[in-house]
């Protein structure tokens, strides 16, 4: 699997494994949670790239989560940078 | 804790826990002990020693040599003190006249058989009969010594760590007894009568043909020399001792370290050890011969790519060059091109140290531990529901135990020290339920009662907990007091409509698991009306797709049944390595700073900046997978790995090497040239736990210190290292002892604010959280409430693993230890453990092996979807029909050439305990096995700076 199709297999497993939390819009916070506090910078943006531009192989609830997840995703520190 | 050669006083039998007291007069001194205290307990606790040498007080009395005899007012005879209860109003006499003769006449008897050859004894300055014969004033031995004797016993030389020499025997039965008491094996016995008793392993044979599991509590218990270290009979005694904590597994057994100069003659366990109680494996006291080994990397090295002979160069040249290097990669690539890897096989301080040097001198949080392939499900799961990443319990809690449930764990190949304790509380009568798909050997335990085995598939666990959760809730088993006073309501509402669905039902998981439903109802049953059920859980448990949901679900079991809070219960991780626990602890994980506080946490993470002086990225770093993957990409291009061997250990084998080659810049620092090191390019020489200061914790969150007993071989302790690549990175680091960087840790993490040396020098260890609220440590953990409050359940849906076994790959592959291999056995290889285990083999079942015509020996070819492998067959019933099992301890066995990517959805911890495999009989090696026997011979030329391989041809694999 390339980097990415690893990505898309994360998302979809951990929506997998989310989907009995109550309803589908509960269900989805919890995995833009887990993508949130999990996953890397670099990471995250790979995968909203891919949402963005294609998102087939993403299952509906990854789908919703990523979406979800964009609005948290800090930006880089500037004197961190360089 | 220096201590000049003064044995750890034995009190003869064992402490009464009683509270009731009882007073009584010894020698006219009164005396006031706990009700079921010996009379010769009752003495030595006011330094008046009676003479013994059957007791110690690590076993029940026995009152056979009759050593010990005292006089009583009002009874008769010369009762024995061992065997004796100390009562309210009793009148003891330790010395007179006549007991004197008695004890003479005793020693006589003994002496008349026993070689008189004290001055090239072995044991002589370590002898109890020798010290007995001097406390009685034996002074002459009127039988002579023609008599019929036992001078010209055979000796056993069969063990390559101690000699028992029978003619030394004084059938005091000490060994055979700790064998059973302390050990739990029943290896020893004694066998004949009268003059013809004599100590036997076994059924008479030697004892590496015997059960005997090597763990030295016979060589301990022995008062002669008898049962002898080779060591000491090699060097001679020791000369003074330093106690420090063994650096194999998360038992965390402390040791003496008995040295001459600085050599260690022997490792002894340490009786003050709060996790081992003087008790010890195999591993611990007697394979630390690794740590002199002629392969150990005493010079710093370099070199510019990984077909290039190693140069030796100075510690100033070799960190130079990975400074450089560093930012060099950079520059080029970004600040997130780079990343370090800690162990659990390194001490607190060094863990810390290394992911503050990522996060503060690399600048991202691209951190992780080797804990992310073992328990990274743990530190997730019980966070979720118990609000902390650590198990419940210390380990004496199981002696409190009813009920045990043991998932996915081998506590007496993997954990022993704790597995002889389990095993000591079964033989009390508690009740034993093993969730394996093998038949582990506690289940063999000698007077085990009617034990309970749920042989489920690999894979299934999930579906097995919620099925047990399942019978729990719909036959009104739960407790509900607890759940009203201790759980959150709406959690535990949603969990209990989602547990009484019909689909979790045994009988419907049955077709899953493949476990009788009866069964399953009947270990809820046990288990939910125990009074005290504890469930202990290994890397059975975390290494799945699902692990963390078992995780979970272990925890609702111990929250629906309110096994939680109190002695006997909780849940219980036994981590595979010494210092999982700290790793973990200490900021490892790359979403979380020490203490499990979150990256993006803004209050906590202003704390660091402010000690650490710099801004920290407030994003999760890269897990050790992700990492491999970025590397593949092209992304991240530099990596220092501290003490892990990541080349072996990880699964997917082709997958690491490919990332491991794609890095510009591989800083690997270790005690031995592992097989991560042949991808490196500098060399860092690590230090063995015997030579350095610092601090472990084990699987109960017992911190302890390990000790320095002698200088690092190649200079430097590991965190020192650290700290100079920091310094050449820019980022300053000024610690002159580890003792500093704890006090660092303590002023960051809320959990370990009381800690320091100095504390752990007063109390012996701590238990975190220590801290203002708990100043000498929590033993028992959410006994009032949770770090979250309330406890909560988790929604554990089953989901099954996509590694499925088809018609290509038909069997299941699952991975484990053995008791005599540690981990990638770098360590074990390295010494005489290899007698026991100089190979991995697959181990398959007789009718798996039929249908293929395999018989044992045979050269197994084992086929996943991710790479093939050759091992020798073993044929064994220890697993279900369809499963085969193996081991990982020897690198060209290629184990996790066959594991695959598969992993944990929460945290990609890798799933080693389920791989689809085809087995077949094959007549060569495997290809991958030949390009690595080729690129190991290359790497360790070219660890000679043989410049001429390179014109050899011979292939890097």
């Amino acid at each position: 699997m390339n980097q990415l199709d690893t990505l898309i297999h994360m998302a979809n497993q951990i929506a997998d494994n989310n989907s009995h939390y109550g309803t589908q819009e509960e269900a989805a916070a919890r995995v833009a949670s887990h993508l949130t506090k999990f996953w890397a910078r670099s990471m995250k943006q790979q995968i909203i790239d891919y949402l963005h531009s294609d998102g087939s192989k993403l299952n509906p609830l990854a789908q919703i989560a990523i979406a979800q997840m964009q609005s948290s995703i800090r930006p880089e520190p500037a004197d961190l940078c360089g | 804790m220096l201590q000049h050669f003064d044995p750890t006083k034995d009190y003869g039998t064992p402490a009464s826990l009683s509270e009731t007291l009882v007073t009584l007069e010894i020698d006219g001194v009164e005396v006031t002990v706990p009700e079921g205290t010996s009379v010769m307990r009752a003495a030595a606790l006011h330094d008046i020693n009676i003479p013994k040498l059957c007791a110690s007080d690590n076993l029940e009395a026995f009152g056979s040599c009759r050593l010990c005899a005292v006089q009583i007012d009002g009874r008769r005879g010369l009762p024995a003190s061992c065997t004796t209860p100390a009562e309210a109003g009793m009148k003891v006499t330790t010395q007179n006249g006549k007991l004197a003769k008695l004890r003479r006449n005793i020693m006589e008897l003994y002496i008349s058989d026993h070689p008189l050859d004290c001055l090239t004894c072995p044991a002589n300055g370590d002898c109890e009969l020798q010290d007995m014969a001097g406390a009685v004033g034996l002074r002459e031995v009127r039988y002579g010594f023609d008599g019929e004797n036992h001078l010209d016993a055979e000796k056993d030389h069969s063990n390559p760590y101690f000699s028992f020499d029978a003619s030394k025997c004084i059938v005091c039965s000490r060994c055979v007894r700790a064998c059973e008491e302390v050990q739990g094996t029943f290896a020893l016995t004694i066998e004949g009568r009268g003059f013809d008793s004599k100590v036997a392993a076994g059924q008479g044979g030697d004892f590496m043909d015997s059960d005997c599991v090597s763990c030295g509590a016979c060589v301990q218990a022995c008062p002669t020399s008898t049962l002898m270290e080779k060591s000491v009979i090699d060097a001679g005694q020791p000369e003074h001792s330093i106690v420090t904590t063994c650096a194999y597994c998360g038992v965390g057994c402390s040791f003496e370290a008995e040295m001459k100069g600085d050599q260690v003659i022997r490792m002894v366990p340490y009786k003050g050890g709060d996790a081992n109680h003087g008790h010890s494996c195999v591993k611990g006291r007697f394979a630390f011969g690794y740590a002199t080994h002629s392969d150990r990397i005493k010079h710093p090295m370099i070199r510019d790519s990984i077909d290039q002979p190693w140069r030796e160069v100075s510690w100033e040249e070799a960190i130079a060059f990975a400074a450089r290097r560093l930012k060099e990669v950079q520059a080029q690539y970004g600040r997130e091109s780079i990343g370090g890897i800690t162990s659990s096989r390194c001490t607190n301080e060094e863990t810390y140290l290394v992911q503050k040097l990522v996060r503060a001198g690399f600048k991202n949080n691209n951190t992780d531990t080797c804990a992310r392939v073992c328990h990274s499900p743990t530190g997730f799961g019980l966070k979720a529901t118990l609000g902390e990443s650590a198990g419940t319990q210390t380990f004496d809690s199981v002696m409190q135990s009813d009920v045990i449930i043991v998932i996915g764990a081998n506590p007496t190949d993997a954990h022993p020290v704790f597995g002889s304790l389990m095993r000591k509380r079964l033989r009390e009568g508690a009740e034993l339920i093993v969730v394996d798909p093998r038949k582990i050997d506690l289940l063999k335990t000698p007077h085990l009662k009617d034990a309970q085995h749920l042989p489920l598939r690999p894979g299934t666990n999930v579906a097995m907990i919620n099925a047990l959760a399942h019978v729990i809730v719909t036959e009104g088993l739960e407790d509900k007091a607890f759940i009203a006073d201790r759980c959150d309501d709406k959690a535990y509402q949603a969990w209990r409509e989602f547990i009484l669905d019909a689909r979790h039902a045994p009988e419907n998981v049955e077709a899953i698991t493949g476990v009788p439903a009866d069964k399953v109802r009947r270990a809820a049953r046990t288990y939910a009306t125990a009074p005290n059920g504890a469930i202990y859980y290994g890397l059975g448990v975390t290494e799945h797709s699902q692990g963390s949901s078992m995780v979970m679900g272990i925890a609702n079991l111990a929250l629906a049944t309110g096994n939680i809070g109190r002695e006997g219960v909780g849940v219980n991780p036994l981590r595979g390595q010494n210092n999982v626990q700290g790793s973990c602890d200490m900021g490892s994980f790359p979403h979380e700073l020490p203490g499990y506080q979150h990256v993006s946490d803004d209050t906590a993470r202003a704390r660091f900046e402010q000690v650490w002086g710099v801004k920290l990225d407030d994003e999760p770093g890269l897990r050790i997978p992700n990492m491999f993957d970025s590397a593949i990409a092209g992304t991240f291009k530099a990596l220092y790995v501290q003490g892990e061997d990541i080349a072996q250990s990880d699964p997917n084998t082709h997958h690491v090497e490919s990332a491991l080659k794609s890095l510009d810049c591989l800083i690997v620092q270790d005690i031995f040239l592992n097989e991560t090191a042949k991808f490196a390019h500098v060399l860092l020489p690590g230090s063995s736990f015997l030579e350095k200061n610092g601090t472990f914790t084990n699987a109960e969150r017992r911190i302890n210190r390990v000790r320095k007993v002698m200088p690092a071989l190649a200079g430097k302790e590991d965190w020192e290292v650290t700290q100079d690549l920091a310094n050449a990175l820019g980022y300053p680091m000024n610690y002159g002892h580890p003792s500093e960087i704890m006090d660092e840790i303590a002023s960051l993490t809320p959990s370990f604010t009381g800690v320091s040396y100095d504390k752990l020098e007063e109390l012996g260890s701590i238990q975190w959280p220590c801290n203002d609220q708990y100043p000498d440590g929590m033993p028992t953990m959410h006994v009032e409430d949770f770090p979250i409050g309330r406890g909560q359940f988790a929604i554990t849906e089953y989901v099954a693993s996509e590694e499925r076994t088809n018609r290509r790959f038909p069997l299941l592959l699952t991975t484990g230890r053995i008791l005599s291999q540690y981990n990638v056995g770098a360590q074990t290889r390295r010494t005489d453990n290899q007698v026991w285990h100089d190979e991995d083999v697959l181990e398959v079942h007789p009718s798996d092996a039929e249908l293929r015509g395999i018989k044992d020996g045979d050269w197994l070819g084992i086929s996943s979807r991710a790479g093939q492998t050759v091992l020798r067959a073993r044929i064994s019933e220890r697993m279900l029909p369809g499963v085969v099992y193996t081991t990982f301890h020897h690198p060209g066995s290629g184990a996790n050439v066959i594991t695959t990517d598969s992993s944990d959805w929460a945290t990609n911890c890798p799933e080693y305990k389920v791989t689809a495999v085809q087995v077949e009989k094959v007549s060569q090696p495997s290809e991958w096995q030949q390009n690595f026997r080729a690129f190991e011979k290359l790497q360790h030329q070219l660890l000679k700076g043989d410049a001429a391989t390179l014109t050899d041809g011979n292939g890097a694999g």
